[in-house]
């Protein structure tokens, strides 16, 4: 019988192109039947999870699939290792589950083509942004990420949302200038975009100061860090699919993947950054625990978690080349932090949309009438807070022990105390969410799809947890191919 | 090599938990036929397993990387937490099965309950220290479902309990994290074979590991939710987690740290082992202080289940000999006397209705069997001889006496105050006028006097023949433990002079409570002359009113910081919203007022540019 053989080549495009492209197309088919353009939607990204899924061993073999153009800039655009496809397969796989979770959600409102279309083209160009083979590349998918989330953080069109949306496509669009403007200024050194010849020029010399800097506006905007933190709570304006995706799957993780990609894989930088990096990292995650520790907006707390979060990602990575255990619980937070956090906005959805509300002081008891949200949104902030048996003990163990081992005690006690704030506000919120007395809103559980996607994150979360060697391999397989000289 | 008996008995119990959460509350003889019979079969697994832990048997399998390996490893002590632990699991599996009935979600308190005795045996098998703190630190998992589904509001008390654990076991979680990175490895075996110093980075590890193994058996800082709990939680619940598996665990694996990794027996004058010690008496007197002015039956237990943490540390920390082997055997006898007598006071609860002090009395004759297993158990807590808790603390004093006579001033002393508050809690509940609602109060039913008889009666035999578990139990540990022999070894008591100093603390808090009676005329006044003393009532005032619980501090400290970085961050916005775009306004205007239509405007703009022009061109020729 003959086998059908797919190029790998032909898979990494299918993988990119099939939502990029495909996303034109929803809005078309939506006029015809809004429930094919559902269904095509959730291909679109399944397509890109299948595509990850079946490079999964050739990238762990050690290959690195390559798609090349001639083009002004370098001849090589995308390029699949084992980094990216971790990240690609995190992405669409949340980003899978929050599609699915609109069909229930978003068909309360108007304007569903347009939601649609971006969404996809979201996830799309997120696809596009990991397999960058090039800088000038990654730029462009950076900013079509910024533009999709400004239309969709702005989606519900009253005049606050717009505000807001304007405010996180600014503040996030101010990083990647700077970012564009480090680009620049390696490129005068280098004479080449390429990532494979920077790496190879980079090898032994630093990249200069300037550059980091102007890089890490970028990154540290469109991973919401201190102190460009501040759009990320507003931006919990958008529905709650939204929300989740930005905090999950795609915009908040750009920020940390491309750290990796960038300033771990390719550029050597100066040592002082790892811990110049944390300390800025655990003065964010700090800043905003105890934010959320105040705050009384439902998804703003989450958001604020999220800052929190991330701190201990960028914890993990920043500590560098000193600790492949410490890089390895950041990649592992990234998939943990994922199916945790978009579990809990997620949640958070399905409260609000029955409730009609976020304030979490006028909620409460919900745990009667929405048991599985209930318990779904738990066993998520327990990931968070990292308790065992679930994913995001493991990332937490990793990424701390990673810095008691090689960066200075005191930073280690900054994201101690970090820990510590985690298990309080995320036990605060659900209290004041889900125990106590009812505050008589109609309550009733969420639709059957908009459920069923909470109870698959946390089911996620909690499998993660059990079955914690196969994306640890996973990461392991990323850490030696970053670190070790082969092909980035 | 995957089918291995380590394995099961781990993955067994947690499948059976699952099994009761799918199968709901619909039929209810099913439920708890399955909790009985999972753990009768747990307790069979954990007894084959601990004849051979003699042999030395592991399972290693690949995990996490980075040293975070799947290795299970069966030796003498594991074995040992193992068997104690599933023996006090079928017993009280029993008594849950009548007790929880008619709970509402009795299934979920089945199934915590066994994932509760998995993680248990996951802990006490455990050879790699992540994966000890993965099944240790998933008991908080547990133990927040099953306070939360106590009282109506429960849910509170389990979030206390919840991040109280939860910060110790961050606490460990960085101990084990700084052991891994000065030795390299975090396999219990080969640390006990390496040993760590105590010195600068090894001290703070050793701090930050006792600190998450003596929260988990309950001692101070971090023991205010436990009397919380007594009052919210399902009751069986006290008599399995907080005074059995959590005493069991909390003080194996503070005796692995003391005695296999930091190896405190080979140089007994270490900072640490007064550290320990300090912590241990420090535990015992204020616990036991808070327990006497109780008057509720289960808050009055829950308090001498912490204080009696103290003599298990102040023992293991002596690092001698009796001190250690002391400590231990404590360490079984308190969760024997201890379960059995939450367990009397869950009886008292269910047929009484109440566990307050003041409505309950002369319930003597009512409940005899009751009355007497919780004599003997309060016997053992107390220290009276012939019982077993008189053996295990006068090796404790044995061992105090013999660092310095303050420890074993501060144990006499403890001894004392926790027979005067059980003469104290047994007079209420069992003596005095029976109230008139109490009348119809019947005896409990059988399911539940079999498990409190049977530990009541180990109670007594593990006294004049303790000889039997010590055998077989605890000086193979030491043994192991390469700690040497010293004075006490042979029939004890061993020292008439210890025993004498037992004597007369009993004696004093017998004529203690004559003479409370005699004040107040009831027997739950027997302690009000202490409760009111002159400094002491302004203590007892303030610690009613929460000033020392450091949930309580902490919280509001928590708070009122978090306030400032709620500020602050409230700031950093204002310099994005506020400030950048106030800036970006000012600039508009500043254009906007420069181009007005008026012509000259514009002509004096035009010279003004060209002067700067010609001033740069004539600087730089």
């Amino acid at each position: 019988m003959a086998k059908l053989i797919v190029q790998n080549e032909t898979i990494l495009n299918l993988l990119i192109w099939t939502p990029v492209i495909g996303a034109f197309a929803l809005p078309v088919v939506g006029k015809v039947s809004p429930r094919l353009r559902n269904l095509l939607a959730l291909a679109g990204v399944l397509v890109s999870l299948v595509c990850s899924l079946a490079l999964y061993r050739t990238v762990m073999a050690g290959t690195v699939v390559t798609v090349a153009m001639e083009t002004g800039f370098g001849s090589r655009l995308f390029h699949a290792d084992c980094l990216a496809v971790f990240m690609a397969t995190v992405s669409s796989l949340v980003g899978a589950i929050i599609v699915f979770y609109s069909w229930g959600y978003i068909s309360h409102y108007d304007n569903q083509n347009e939601y649609y279309f971006l969404v996809v083209l979201f996830l799309g160009s997120m696809m596009g942004l990991v397999f960058s083979a090039n800088l000038i590349l990654l730029y462009v998918f950076w900013e079509i990420t910024a533009l999709t989330s400004w239309r969709l953080i702005g989606f519900f069109r009253e005049p606050q949302q717009v505000v807001r949306a304007d405010k996180a496509f600014m503040m996030t669009f101010f990083g990647a200038v700077l970012m564009l403007l480090g680009f620049i200024m390696i490129f005068d050194k280098a004479g080449t975009f390429d990532m494979i010849q920077l790496r190879e020029r980079f090898s032994s010399e630093c990249i200069p100061n300037l550059a980091v800097v102007l890089i890490l506006a970028g990154l540290l905007s469109k991973s919401a860090t201190l102190p460009l933190q501040t759009w990320l709570p507003d931006a919990g304006v958008a529905p709650s699919p939204v929300t989740a995706l930005l905090h999950a799957a795609v915009l908040v993780k750009i920020g940390v993947y491309v750290y990796a990609r960038l300033l771990i894989v390719t550029f050597a930088i100066d040592p002082m950054w790892n811990v110049v990096v944390p300390a800025v990292a655990g003065a964010s995650a700090i800043l905003a625990a105890g934010a959320a520790m105040i705050e009384t907006d439902l998804k703003r707390i989450i958001a604020f978690s999220t800052i929190s979060q991330i701190g201990f990602i960028f914890l993990g990575l920043a500590i560098g080349r000193a600790s492949e255990m410490a890089i390895a619980g950041g990649l592992l937070y990234i998939l943990m932090h994922g199916f945790a956090k978009g579990g809990l906005f997620l949640c958070a959805g399905i409260v609000e949309q029955n409730t009609h509300t976020k304030d979490i002081t006028r909620l409460g008891g919900l745990v009667r009438t929405m048991p599985v949200t209930a318990v779904s949104f738990l066993i998520c902030a327990f990931s968070v807070m990292g308790i065992p048996p679930f994913g995001g003990f493991f990332s937490k163990y990793m990424v701390i022990a990673g810095a008691a081992k090689s960066s200075p005690l005191w930073i280690t006690l900054i994201f101690v105390v970090g820990a510590f704030m985690t298990i309080i506000y995320l036990a605060r919120v659900f209290v004041m969410v889900f125990m106590g007395e009812s505050k008589g809103h109609e309550e009733r559980e969420g639709s059957v799809v908009m459920v069923g996607s909470v109870a698959l994150l946390a089911l996620l979360s909690i499998v993660s947890g059990l079955y914690i060697g196969v994306s640890s391999d996973f990461a392991q397989a990323a850490v030696k191919q970053m670190l070790g000289g082969g092909q980035p | 090599m995957i089918s291995s008996p380590l394995l099961y008995c781990i993955v067994y119990p947690a499948l059976c938990g699952v099994l009761l959460l799918v199968v709901g509350n619909r039929i209810k003889w099913l439920r708890e036929f399955l909790l009985v019979l999972a753990s009768g079969i747990n307790g069979y697994m954990a007894w084959a397993l601990f004849q051979k832990s003699g042999e030395s048997v592991a399972v290693a399998l690949p995990w996490a990387g980075f040293g975070l390996d799947f290795t299970l490893r069966l030796q003498h002590f594991g074995g040992f937490i193992l068997l104690a632990g599933a023996g006090f699991g079928v017993l009280i599996s029993l008594y849950s099965a009548v007790f929880m009935r008619e709970h509402r979600h009795a299934n979920q308190f089945y199934a915590y309950f066994l994932f509760s005795l998995a993680q248990t045996n996951g802990v006490a098998l455990a050879d790699n220290l992540v994966m000890l703190l993965f099944f240790w630190e998933s008991l908080l998992v547990t133990l927040f479902g099953m306070i939360a589904i106590g009282r109506e509001d429960a849910w509170k008390t389990a979030v206390k309990a919840l991040v109280l654990v939860g910060i110790s076991d961050v606490c460990m979680m960085v101990g084990m994290a700084l052991v891994g990175s000065l030795r390299g490895t975090l396999s219990l075996n080969v640390l006990t074979q390496q040993g760590v110093a105590l010195d600068g980075l090894g001290g703070l590890a050793f701090i930050l590991l006792v600190l998450g193994a003596v929260s988990k058996a309950g001692a101070i800082p971090f023991h205010t939710w436990i009397p919380d709990a007594a009052e919210d939680a399902p009751l069986p619940f006290m008599a399995l987690v907080p005074a059995a598996l959590e005493k069991l665990l909390g003080i194996y694996f503070l005796a692995r740290i003391c005695l296999d990794i930091f190896k405190l027996p080979s140089a007994p004058d270490n900072w640490a082992c007064h550290f320990l010690m300090i912590l241990g008496a420090v535990t015992i007197l204020i616990a036991v202080m808070m327990a006497l002015i109780q008057k509720d039956y289960k808050r009055l237990l829950a308090y001498h289940a912490i204080s009696q943490v103290g003599y298990m540390i102040l023992g293991i920390g002596t690092a001698v000999y009796a001190g250690i082997i002391g400590g231990i055997f404590h360490m079984l006898n308190h969760a024997l006397y201890k379960s059995c007598l939450f367990l009397s006071g869950g009886s008292v609860e269910r047929q009484a209705g109440t566990t307050d002090l003041k409505k309950l009395g002369g319930l003597k004759a009512q409940m005899p069997l009751t009355f007497i297993c919780f004599a003997v158990a309060a016997a053992s807590i107390s220290g009276v001889p012939p019982f077993n808790g008189f053996y295990s603390k006068e090796l404790v004093y044995d061992g105090a006496l013999s660092r310095h006579v303050l420890y074993y001033v501060a144990a006499v002393l403890g001894s004392f105050l926790t027979a005067a508050s059980f003469l104290k809690l047994g007079h209420a509940v069992y003596f005095g006028k029976l109230a008139e609602e109490n009348k119809k109060v019947k005896e409990a039913p059988a399911a539940m006097l079999i498990p409190m008889i049977v530990i009541a009666g180990l109670c007594v035999l593990f006294g004049p023949w303790n000889e039997l578990p010590l055998k077989t139990f605890i000086y193979p540990i030491l043994e192991k433990a390469g700690v040497e022999y010293h004075t006490c070894h042979g029939p004890i008591p061993h020292q008439m002079m210890l025993v004498a100093g037992t004597l007369i603390a009993l004696v004093l808090a017998a004529l203690n409570h004559r003479y409370g009676v005699k004040r107040t005329g009831v027997g739950v006044g027997a302690s009000e002359h202490i409760h009111h003393a002159p400094v002491l009532g302004w203590f007892y005032d303030k610690a009613e009113k929460r000033w020392f619980d450091p949930y309580e501090v902490g919280m509001k400290v928590l708070r009122g910081g978090s306030y400032a970085l709620f500020y602050l961050d409230r700031f950093i916005c204002w310099l994005s919203d506020g400030l950048a775009a106030g800036l970006t306004y000012l600039a508009s205007a500043i254009i906007r007022w420069s181009h007005n239509g008026s012509c000259s405007r514009y002509v004096l703009w035009a010279l003004a540019g060209a002067a700067i022009l010609i001033w740069y061109v004539m600087k730089s020729a």
